[in-house]
């Protein structure tokens, strides 16, 4: 017998003695959030985890704003037709999307775009794919996202209903709250381990 | 702890626990603000309750259909790209991962903090077989530089000081000393950074595993879980069996509760939901993904009376409330998984016989079972593992002898009522100001640390009678 099917037939038996106990659970309570404040609360959110966050209110608002955060500082961004507002033109020092690591990881400021932004917990969600790779996120010391208002919902339970043909389709899907950051020592806070200990957020029209 | 022998018995370590000043001093700090955290993040929140109740409902469903579940899940696994293990014991699943290095040609290994990892003392393993491996969660690292072990589950270092960490560092990575934690994480910071981009395998746990899309649910705060399951051509999950739940929904039951109650963040700064390797067109992502699935005495745990604990998401806020945890620290406990939790889990995953003491490592006071996000009733458990602790373990005799004698006795009450006032006036003879200072026989362990009152004079037995005589008198 291969330890596989030893070990099924082991839980197959352990299920029958029954001691795991039923959860009788009560009905859910009413939902009286209030979904007209997506934004507010997303923005709200993301500045209680030290996210800087900016409201643009035109195409070209965001591209101002992009352009001041990667301007003079060597960036790698997702590719063009994965940026919105048109972002990719903004960008004059570019490492591509698909760059060697070490190339990627000595860029000043990773460029992406997002799939959906969850506004209870100021989370960004990105799915990895052709042209968005999941290191932009990752190896520059500063993130800078750009979110379309209409993807902003209010859960993370809405994205695993509503993206879950999208979701199905990538091979990570990474949630991003906040900056890097580590309790490890003595509990203090401190920021940027790993990943980017700075993260700049453009919300867009 | 490097280099410092530990004491063999939980007893002795204990002892040893007790008398470390710093211990206490960084064991006092971190457990009292992470139950502040925890209280402020969990209990305030909406329907806290309800949510709760979800998350519990979530982890037993999955328990009570787990075969069904495995089977899914490795379907899912299979489709999406993934080879699927299965590893009877921790010695299985290291050959497997040894194997899987040795045929991806594999020198380097990076690893994000796994628990389960620690249980198969895995790292041991890879070295042995001529690998390098490094840990790349900083709590993990510097346990790893120290050659010690981690001593709580979501805080690997919480035993250590910051001046203790920087002289560690200084020595043993020609860094300047420093104490300042954002100093210390930037050295870790530039050598991990390096280990990332050389290493050929990422190796990983799992936090949470979806059996209906196949799903490995990763939650780190620094990035490093990323990391190695982004970078190096190969990554591996290790995980037990038990982790599991049905669907993406109960899933987000289970991230509602987790970091609240671990950390008091609403969620970690990264959860990583990986679905197999790279995909066409992807430029990251590793080129193949091997999940290895742990037995270890799971399926013994879950045939038992402590079933219920395999339901344990592994969040650490047992222990920041336990009282004995917050003396003695991880270490005490002698495996992987201390506090109330591991009390239970240790000796249900290693079996009883060398692990009896732990049980008894509890005032059973329900403080672990009042916090547990998954409502887990750790109390009731650790009654259980000390009935089986009693039952396969041999008792002295005088005990044995004391507990028959004792049975016999009050089975008949005018022989138990005559004993009862012997033995009353045994102790009183010995009372001063109605206290006993040093207790005769078997009741000295009771008074080696604290008096022991003086019977009463009139049973509770004889007063009881006296009042019900009395009332019935009045009727």
């Amino acid at each position: 017998m291969t330890a596989r099917d030893a070990i099924l037939a082991r839980v197959d038996r352990a299920a029958a003695a029954g001691r795991v106990p039923g959860v009788p659970v009560g009905a859910a309570p009413p939902d009286e959030r209030d979904r007209h404040d997506v934004l507010a609360r997303f923005v709200r959110e993301l500045r209680a985890l030290g996210v800087e966050v900016f409201v643009e209110a035109s195409d070209g608002d965001v591209r101002a704003r992009v352009q001041a955060h990667v301007s003079g500082h060597r960036t790698v961004s997702w590719a063009a037709a994965r940026l919105p507002y048109g972002t990719a033109t903004v960008v004059s020092d570019g490492i591509p999307w698909d760059a060697a690591y070490a190339d990627q990881a000595s860029a000043d400021v990773g460029l992406t775009g997002c799939d959906a932004a969850i506004a209870d917990t100021g989370s960004l969600v990105l799915l990895s794919g052709p042209g968005a790779p999941r290191s932009t996120s990752l190896l520059p010391p500063v993130h800078v996202a750009i979110v379309r208002r209409d993807d902003i919902v209010s859960t993370a339970a809405e994205v695993f209903s509503h993206a879950a043909d999208r979701m199905a389709q990538s091979a990570c899907c990474t949630f991003i709250t906040g900056p890097s950051r580590t309790a490890d020592i003595e509990l203090s806070l401190t920021i940027g381990v790993h990943g980017p200990g700075r993260l700049v957020v453009v919300v867009g029209p | 702890m490097s280099g410092v022998a530990m004491p063999l018995t939980f007893h002795g370590r204990a002892r040893a626990a007790l008398s470390d000043r710093t211990l206490h001093e960084a064991l006092d700090r971190a457990t009292a603000q992470l139950r502040s955290r925890r209280s402020t993040a969990l209990d305030s929140l909406e329907h806290s309750d309800y949510v709760r109740d979800v998350a519990r409902r979530a982890r037993m469903t999955a328990l009570r259909n787990l075969g069904a579940l495995l089977r899914e899940f490795e379907s899912r696994l299979t489709e999406n790209g993934c080879r699927v293990h299965w590893a009877d014991t921790a010695d299985d699943a290291n050959r497997i991962i040894v194997r899987i290095a040795a045929e991806a040609r594999v020198r380097r290994i990076a690893k994000s903090k796994s628990m389960v990892s620690e249980e198969t003392h895995l790292n041991a393993a890879l070295e042995r077989a001529g690998l390098a491996v490094v840990e790349t969660d900083l709590g993990e690292y510097v346990t790893q530089l120290a050659a010690s072990r981690p001593s709580h589950i979501i805080l690997p270092i919480v035993h250590m000081t910051r001046e203790q960490v920087g002289r560690l560092l200084q020595e043993q990575l020609g860094v300047p000393y420093s104490d300042d934690p954002q100093v210390l994480a930037g050295y870790a910071r530039a050598k991990l950074r390096a280990e990332f981009l050389r290493a050929d395998m990422g190796i990983t746990g799992a936090n949470i595993g979806v059996a209906a899309t196949g799903t490995i649910c990763l939650v780190t705060n620094e990035g490093n879980g990323r990391m190695v399951t982004t970078l190096p051509r190969v990554h591996v999950v290790l995980m037990g069996i038990e982790k599991l739940v049905a669907t993406m929904a109960d899933l987000d039951a289970v991230l509602k509760v987790l970091a609240r109650s671990a950390t008091g963040q609403q969620l970690t700064a990264y959860t990583t939901l990986v679905r197999g390797p790279r995909r066409a067109g992807d430029a990251c992502g590793p080129e193949s993904m091997h999940v290895v699935l742990l037995d270890n005495g799971r399926t013994r745990l879950l045939a038992g009376e402590s079933a219920e604990i395999l339901g344990c998401i592994r969040c650490g806020a047992c222990l920041n409330v336990c009282p004995v945890y917050r003396n003695i620290g991880g270490h005490a406990y002698g495996d992987t998984y201390p506090g109330p939790v591991g009390a239970v889990v240790t000796p249900g995953l290693r079996g009883i016989g060398n692990w009896a003491a732990l049980p008894d490592a509890s005032s059973l006071c329900g403080a672990c079972r009042d916090i547990c996000p998954v409502r887990l009733d750790i109390p009731r458990m650790l009654i259980a593992m000390r009935q089986e602790a009693v039952s396969c373990t041999p008792q002295p005799a005088w005990l044995r002898f004391g507990m028959r004698a004792f049975a016999w006795t009050a089975a008949r009450p005018p022989m138990y009522r005559i004993v009862a006032r012997l033995g009353g006036a045994v102790l009183r003879q010995r009372a001063r100001n109605g206290w006993i200072h040093r207790a005769p026989g078997p009741l000295g362990a009771w008074t080696t640390c604290r008096d022991l009152r003086a019977p009463a004079r009139r049973s509770f037995e004889r007063q009881w009678r006296s009042r019900t005589e009395a009332r019935h008198d009045r009727a």
